[in-house]
């Protein structure tokens, strides 16, 4: 019996290879999907859960509320908040550590190099279980001159050599020192949040100077995780922030009387788990997923997989009619109708185990490539039990939900009318129900289409969109700032100037992109009411604006013959003593400011303090439009463009000709200036470009699991549209008999196969819309939503031409036989 | 009306070459009703497919209303067949899925007729035939000679001049057979001609000549004395 079974399944698959190969084919290719995708998910869920601690392990979030702009959200903390914590929350919290990045200035035999280190408290060791390879953590990270680094780094700069004791001197900020290797460390896995080669203990007496690292309470330069102790619940914490800022902050001097901390601050925790896939803001230590992200593809490889089980199950269904003869036989013969349900369903599932078969193969061989992409190890493991079990659960799954409708409607031929009447046992609810089921599979193509035609063109929006300033043809070279180069920052300018193809060059302290937060709080003289008004601030030379192409709406930018332009210096000036100067600002300033029109702004007047307890009054010359240096991700702030003689990192440059050759011939100067600084640069049209870094990666694999899903939809459309040839051969060879053409006929098929795909059409197009209105809410700049409407008629067609040629070459086929061997006899 | 002259048909498979036909002769004249007869086998379905231009002769002239059309391509036979032949089929070949009315309307579909002008003919036609009361019906609703009056229907509304029937009674009981001879018999008296292929004798009496086949060859041809 069970004999008899396999082997009418096996010579089924081969007889009707099309049908086999369709569904095989499909179900492969879905299951393929469905498991890489399935790996990136897992491994997204996967992040951080290797540490020791990491349930008990969470961050603190910081939140500044400016008055006239959205709240900023960072997932840093400030310097003084590690004490704060540990004093405040001493019965909850068990440790606390900082994590701040630096590219300090490396010197290691003869070799001058930079390497992102990060500065950390000692706490670390017990946070955090890092795999210890070589020396003694603890001790190292208690040691304000031994460095920790990882294995690269260790392979990176010492090769064979025992790295243990090895010395490099660094140089950072006012501080050059001798580092000696104390202890080595296992990389960091790619599936943690937490991504440092190389861990300094931090000495806050080394950045005394510069307070805005560890010691300022407006400034968030640190990565700060906190323990809680055991049977603590984060809820007590939480509960709790605002009483820790109004109490903690000492910042009373700095705001306005009557005002608290917890005005412009709050603080919030967020989960050492929960960072991957909850992105909650700037700062973090390498990019994060999210878990819209992952949801996404969960979706994408539950809908792929939904469409290869719909074309099993509606070839099956199809299929029915030419075995309704076996069927019938086998009942005549005493078979009962369980044991016709057994028998296919078991052929059902046997195919869907070939499919999975050939999945895997495809899955091996995609594997490489995929992983590439996303910049990860994934493997797929044999051994490992869950997988295992999902997939062969998904196999019964498959094939039971394939198998199960044409193994009922199957078994439920009555024979004695199959057998006699030899014609089509096809219901009109099999028909219908296979019509629903085209029309879901190709709603949820059309949909995948216009979901990916949005991304993408978000995607081209942002990488298109006008920042305001020249982003062709210009570089910026960084570290102009670093010790060695900072104080002939402006010799070198000059020498670059000299260069052909040079056109402007602009010291600034940031640079297109940064997305880095510097804010100065202003008042108006005259008016207290207005009170003291935090606004973003650029520091920038007086060629930033010609440099930059950047136009003005009213006014003048800065010039050189006029000594009073610029914010004047606190040197020599006594306590107390207001300077005088001038200012170029946004017109969001103007409008923070309550200044009126760009004209009415010229010559009104803002203090704010350059230091030292000494102020300004600087008297705005010059109004330009909102531009998106931060960021083309943010809403503009209201923004200074300040000339000062403040601290200046990057030396932008506006060139034309041939970019290489102008960039050799700066770095020969700069070899020349600072060969103890090493020389950096990149382009502002990519770095621009590489914020939509993850809109591309997003739209890339979007497109790529769409195709698919699109080419499994329609491997099963033409499967269908040929049984379905099969079935109307009679009908077809009379209406050519009674005068139809090849065209007629091909006609009259692909209207067939048109109608569920228009239907798909009217069901995807408010869906995708109303859900890609949803996705384009998050970007503040994004495409017009009345694009939606053509890019739906676009990937409506697009799915009707798909189907076309689909349905079309079967058809034409079908339609230039001859009708007689339809016709001669029945 | 129509001449084959010297016409042979040779069906190839892989290893074996059967001649259907065979240098067969064959004039039928305008207004003609000829019957072709011989047992199974001997290519009278053949023979009837040619005339019909649903397929083509191996070898041989095909004259139909004085053009050989022995090897025109499919398009051209199906241009030529569609405003000169009508069928009938022994199993009727009405499409399932659609009604009496509209079976025969298929005729006229594929002839640029205005709808209204159809919805006439096909209405006068099943007047005709007598089935104008069962217009709305489907196929499966009819019996047997119902059937075959729509193919006739079907046959003749395109205003063919020429209608192929091939055993048109094969599949009906006497009386409902004598019904469809004498439909055939009162067209082919309003001019229209007609070539049956059919087992019956009887039947085959209704046609003013016989021809008889025999493995492809044209044994006999009887003529029968005009009443």
């Amino acid at each position: 019996m069970f004999q008899n079974y396999i082997s009418v399944a096996f010579r089924n698959l081969i007889k009707h290879k099309l049908y086999s190969a369709i569904n095989i084919i499909g179900l492969a290719v879905g299951l393929a999907a469905c498991v890489l995708i399935t790996l990136f998910v897992r491994d997204e869920l996967s992040y951080d859960t290797f540490w020791d601690e990491a349930d008990s392990l969470y961050r603190m979030n910081t939140t500044f509320n400016v008055p006239g702009r959205e709240p900023f959200v960072t997932v840093m903390a400030m310097g003084p908040a590690k004490g704060a914590l540990e004093r405040y929350f001493s019965e909850e919290i068990e440790a606390v550590t900082r994590f701040n990045n630096e590219w300090p200035v490396i010197q290691y035999d003869d070799k001058v190099f930079s390497e992102e280190v990060y500065f950390t408290d000692p706490t670390t060791v017990d946070m955090f279980s890092l795999d210890v390879i070589a020396g003694d953590l603890k001790a190292s990270l208690n040691d304000n001159s031994t460095l920790v680094v990882n294995e690269s780094f260790a392979k990176k700069h010492f090769g064979d050599r025992d790295p243990i004791g090895q010395v490099m001197t660094l140089t950072y900020y006012a501080t050059t020192r001798d580092f000696r290797i104390g202890a080595v460390y296992k990389d960091l896995p790619h599936n943690s949040v937490l991504d440092f080669q190389a861990l300094i203990m931090i000495d806050e007496a080394d950045f005394e100077n510069f307070p805005w690292e560890f010691q300022h309470w407006f400034s968030v330069n640190n990565n700060i995780f906190f323990k809680l102790k055991d049977g603590v619940s984060i809820d007590t914490v939480n509960a709790r922030w605002k009483d820790f800022t109004d109490t903690m902050m000492d910042v009373r001097a700095q705001i306005e009387p009557g005002t608290n901390p917890s005005d412009f601050v709050t603080f919030s925790s967020q989960a050492l788990l929960d960072i991957q896939l909850y992105p909650a803001g700037d700062g973090e230590m390498k990019p994060t997923g999210d878990i819209k992200t992952v949801m996404i593809f969960s979706a994408i490889a539950g809908l792929i997989l939904l469409i290869a089980c719909i074309n099993f199950m509606n070839l099956a269904t199809a299929k029915s009619t030419q075995r309704a003869r076996e069927v019938a036989i086998r009942k005549v013969m005493g078979a009962r109708r369980g044991q016709l349900v057994t028998q296919f369903l078991g052929e059902s599932i046997l195919l869907a185990l070939v499919g999975l078969a050939l999945g895997i193969v495809l899955v091996e061989l995609t594997l490489p490539f995929y992983g590439d992409f996303l910049g990860r190890e994934l493997t797929f493991s044999y051994t490992d039990g869950i997988t295992m079990a999902i997939l062969l659960g998904l196999i019964a799954f498959v094939g039971v939900l394939g198998g199960f409708y044409p193994a009922i409607a199957l078994s439920g031929f009555l024979p004695a009318r199959v057998l006699k009447a030899n014609k089509s046992a096809e219901t009109s609810g099999s028909v219908l129900l296979r019509n629903a089921l085209v029309v879901l599979q190709f709603t949820i193509s059309i949909g995948l289409i216009v979901s990916t035609a949005v991304v993408y063109g978000q995607m081209v929006y942002g990488q298109n969109m006008d920042p305001g300033f020249k982003k062709d043809n210009m570089l910026v070279i960084r570290n102009v700032g670093e010790k060695g180069m900072l104080h002939q920052q402006e010799a070198f300018k000059q020498e670059v100037l000299r260069l052909n193809g040079v056109n402007h060059a602009s010291l600034t302290m940031g640079r297109p992109a940064d997305g880095n937060e510097s804010n100065t709080s202003v008042e108006i003289p005259g008016d207290p009411d207005a009170g003291s008004i935090l606004l973003g601030r650029q520091g920038v030379d007086v060629d930033f604006f010609d440099t930059y192409q950047i136009p003005f709406v009213a006014g003048r930018k800065y010039e050189e013959d006029r000594a009073q332009d610029g914010a004047p210096s606190s040197d020599g000036a006594t306590d107390g003593e207001i300077l005088q100067g001038s200012i170029v600002v946004n017109e969001r300033t103007i409008a923070r400011l309550g200044f009126g029109s760009p004209e009415e702004a010229i010559g009104r007047v803002v203090r704010m303090g350059v230091g030292d307890g000494v102020q300004a009054d600087l008297e705005v010359i010059g109004v330009v439009p909102d531009i998106n240096f931060q960021s083309l991700k943010q809403i503009i702030r209201p923004e200074m463009y300040v000339m000062d003689d403040g601290w200046r990192g990057n030396l932008t440059v506006n060139f034309s000709g041939d970019p290489q050759a102008l960039l050799a011939q700066i770095e020969s100067i700069w070899q020349q200036m600072a060969p103890t600084v090493p020389f950096s640069y990149e382009y502002v049209d990519q770095a621009l470009a590489e914020e939509f870094e993850a809109e591309q990666a997003l739209a890339t694999m979007l497109g790529a699991f769409s195709m698919l899903a699109i080419a499994v939809a329609c491997l099963g459309l033409y499967g269908l549209a040929s049984f379905t040839a099969e079935r109307r051969t009679k009908e077809i060879g009379i209406r050519k008999v009674l005068g139809a053409s090849v065209v007629d006929i091909v006609r009259l098929l692909i209207w067939q196969f048109s109608k569920p795909v228009l239907v798909a059409n009217l069901i995807a197009w408010p869906l995708a819309a109303y859900g890609m209105m949803m996705w384009l809410e998050s970007f503040p700049y994004r495409l017009d939503t009345w694009l939606l409407a053509p890019l739906c008629v676009v990937a409506g067609l697009i799915a009707l031409t798909i189907a076309w040629v689909t349905v079309g070459g079967n058809a034409a086929k079908v339609a230039r036989a001859n009708p007689i061997k339809a016709l001669r006899y029945e | 009306m129509l001449k084959l002259h010297n016409l042979s048909k040779v069906y190839r498979t892989d290893e074996v070459e059967t001649a259907a036909l065979n240098s067969v002769n064959v004039e039928i004249e305008s207004g003609e009703f000829v019957a072709i007869m011989g047992p199974s086998g001997c290519g009278k379905s053949t023979l009837l497919n040619i005339i019909g231009m649903l397929d083509s002769p191996s070898s041989g002239d095909y004259i139909f209303m004085g053009e050989n059309v022995a090897g025109y391509n499919e398009a051209k036979l199906s241009n030529i067949r569609k405003q000169n032949i009508g069928f009938i089929f022994q199993s009727f070949n009405l499409i399932d899925e659609l009604t009496v009315e509209e079976n025969i309307e298929l005729a006229l579909l594929y002839h640029n007729i205005p709808a209204s002008e159809r919805r006439e003919r096909v209405a006068h036609v099943m007047d005709k035939v007598g089935i104008a009361h069962r217009a709305k019906h489907m196929p499966s609703q009819l019996s047997g000679g119902q059937q075959q009056r729509v193919a006739v229907a079907r046959a003749v509304v395109g205003d063919q001049a020429m209608i192929l029937a091939d055993e048109p009674t094969g599949n009906l009981d006497s009386a409902h057979g004598q019904e469809v001879m004498e439909m055939l018999q009162q067209l082919n008296a309003e001019g229209t001609t007609i070539v049956m292929v059919t087992h019956s004798p009887a039947h085959a009496d209704y046609a003013r000549r016989t021809i008889n086949l025999f493995d492809g060859h044209v044994v006999t041809e009887n003529l029968r004395a005009a009443e």
